[in-house]
């Protein structure tokens, strides 16, 4: 069973028919005593990063997290804002804390030609530098759906497993230890997305 | 580098899917239907995103379309467009719970600029597609709205200037005469369209075999290609469109052919 967390901002409804799809009871919850005891959980998220955050403290989430990842080590998937939120810091609007358990900031992508569009929507290539949990067996380079205007700017080359263009290179997916995230939304991204859940569900263990 | 999109376009009435030959409506069958006898999956599987458009006519029940829309969404993992009769930003949140990550207006451009406005707003710009339908006149272009019946008073692009002003994120550009026709695109107008705009166009109406979807594409700034015919991409036509466009240099995403097996129901 894994739980999304649901702290109301993000598709959920897309990612349990994935997991669905894929065969793995899933379910939505924002109550903090089933996120804590959690076999598996996945973090998604579209918005603001500091809302986001508000809105995991205020939800007792971000503490209910931090007792499933940190203490108790079940996997963890972040998907979009929900991989940007395990930084130690995001600028949009100031400055606000994320989960601090991936080494860097969450920046807004910045180009000097006004005629490049933010946020960067559409389908784009990632490439993989280190499998890890995600990208076991699948090919070094897949193509993956993303729709952002902020980027995790990695302070840990090692923490990132896979890197896209666009007009200059970003952090598309991360891991380190049971905490892994991906900047494209793999439940929107056909037969590859389905393919990097069905791994990171197969990374889970047996107590998942 | 981002790619191009290969769009497939479901209209529907009372829940009903719709062919459409100059925006006149036959109707085909409901989603059970879609699913068994056109091997949808295999269209679902193909295209990098799916348009959902409510073509009602009598007033529409926003909560039914919104139930439509899950129920489609519920097989597809790609993104999904979804509009038609937006009238409040109700009907958007609705939409947008149901699975659709993007909302297409067409009718509120002309009548509830305000609305376009709010929604760009509150849902970002990335996440709102202006529709424009038009068809051609002795003096050039003349749009309509309101499922074509009625006339805006303005050529492609004006309409296509006021959308940008209000705030969509891209066009979706269709020709009324073309529609149905499977004759191709109007590629002068789309021409046109696509060197006026400031945002990513997406061009529909009339396609009716790959190399309509090449040309289109091979525009710049012509972003995607749509089709709603139903009829033309049975089965794995529009896998094969795919790999034509491939074949002919326009950059698609790829991904793997086999998707993993679906457990069986219980």
């Amino acid at each position: 069973m894994v739980t999304v967390v649901d702290f109301r901002m993000g598709n959920i409804r897309s990612v349990i028919n994935a997991c669905e799809y894929l065969g793995m009871p899933a379910r939505a919850s924002g109550d903090p005593e089933v996120v804590a005891n959690s076999g598996m959980l996945v973090l998604p998220g579209v918005g603001s990063f500091r809302a986001a955050m508000r809105n995991l403290k205020g939800l007792g989430l971000a503490e209910a997290l931090a007792e499933a990842v940190q203490v108790r080590r079940r996997p963890l998937l972040g998907i979009c804002l929900g991989m940007q939120l395990l930084a130690e810091e995001g600028t949009e609007d100031g400055l606000t804390p994320g989960l601090g358990w991936v080494p860097g900031r969450v920046e807004r992508f910045r180009f000097e030609d006004p005629g490049v569009k933010v946020p960067h929507v559409g389908f784009n290539t990632v490439r993989v530098v280190r499998p890890g949990a995600l990208f076991a067996g699948l090919p070094e380079q897949m193509d993956f759906y993303f729709v952002h205007s902020y980027r995790l700017v990695c302070r840990e080359e090692e923490t990132v497993t896979g890197w896209a263009d666009y007009h200059g290179r970003f952090v598309a997916s991360v891991q380190r230890g049971n905490i892994a995230g991906t900047q494209f939304h793999p439940e929107k991204s056909q037969s590859n997305g389905l393919l990097v859940l069905r791994n990171f569900f197969a990374s889970g263990g047996p107590d998942a | 580098m981002l790619k191009k999109r290969l769009i497939f376009t479901l209209l529907l009435q009372d829940g009903i899917f719709q062919l459409s030959r100059n925006f006149s409506l036959q109707a085909v069958g409901d989603i059970r239907w879609l699913w068994k006898h056109f091997a949808f999956h295999a269209i679902a599987r193909s295209v990098d995103e799916l348009v959902l458009l409510d073509v009602g006519r009598g007033s529409r029940a926003s909560r039914d379309f919104a139930r439509h829309v899950a129920a489609v969404a519920g097989g597809c993992f790609m993104p999904i467009a979804a509009g038609g009769g937006i009238r409040s930003r109700d009907d958007a949140f609705a939409l947008l719970g149901a699975g659709a990550d993007k909302l297409v207006v067409n009718t509120p451009l002309f009548t509830s600029p305000g609305l376009v406005e709010e929604l760009a707003a509150t849902f970002g710009s990335q996440c709102l597609v202006g529709s424009i339908d038009y068809r051609r006149g002795p003096a050039g272009t003349n749009v309509f709205y309101g499922n074509g019946a009625v006339s805006a008073g303005m050529p492609v692009e004006k309409a296509v200037r006021l959308a940008e002003g209000l705030g969509v994120g891209e066009i979706y550009l269709t020709s009324i005469d073309k529609d149905g026709t499977g004759q191709g695109y109007d590629f002068e107008v789309l021409r046109a369209v696509a060197g006026i705009s400031s945002i990513p166009v997406i061009a529909s109406g009339g396609v009716g075999d790959f190399d309509h979807f090449v040309a289109g594409m091979s525009l710049p700034n012509v972003n995607g290609a749509a089709t709603a015919n139903i009829f033309h991409f049975v089965g794995d036509g529009l896998r094969e469109a795919r790999d034509h466009l491939l074949a002919h240099g326009i950059e698609l995403a790829r991904w793997e052919a086999e998707f993993p097996a679906a457990p069986p129901r219980s």
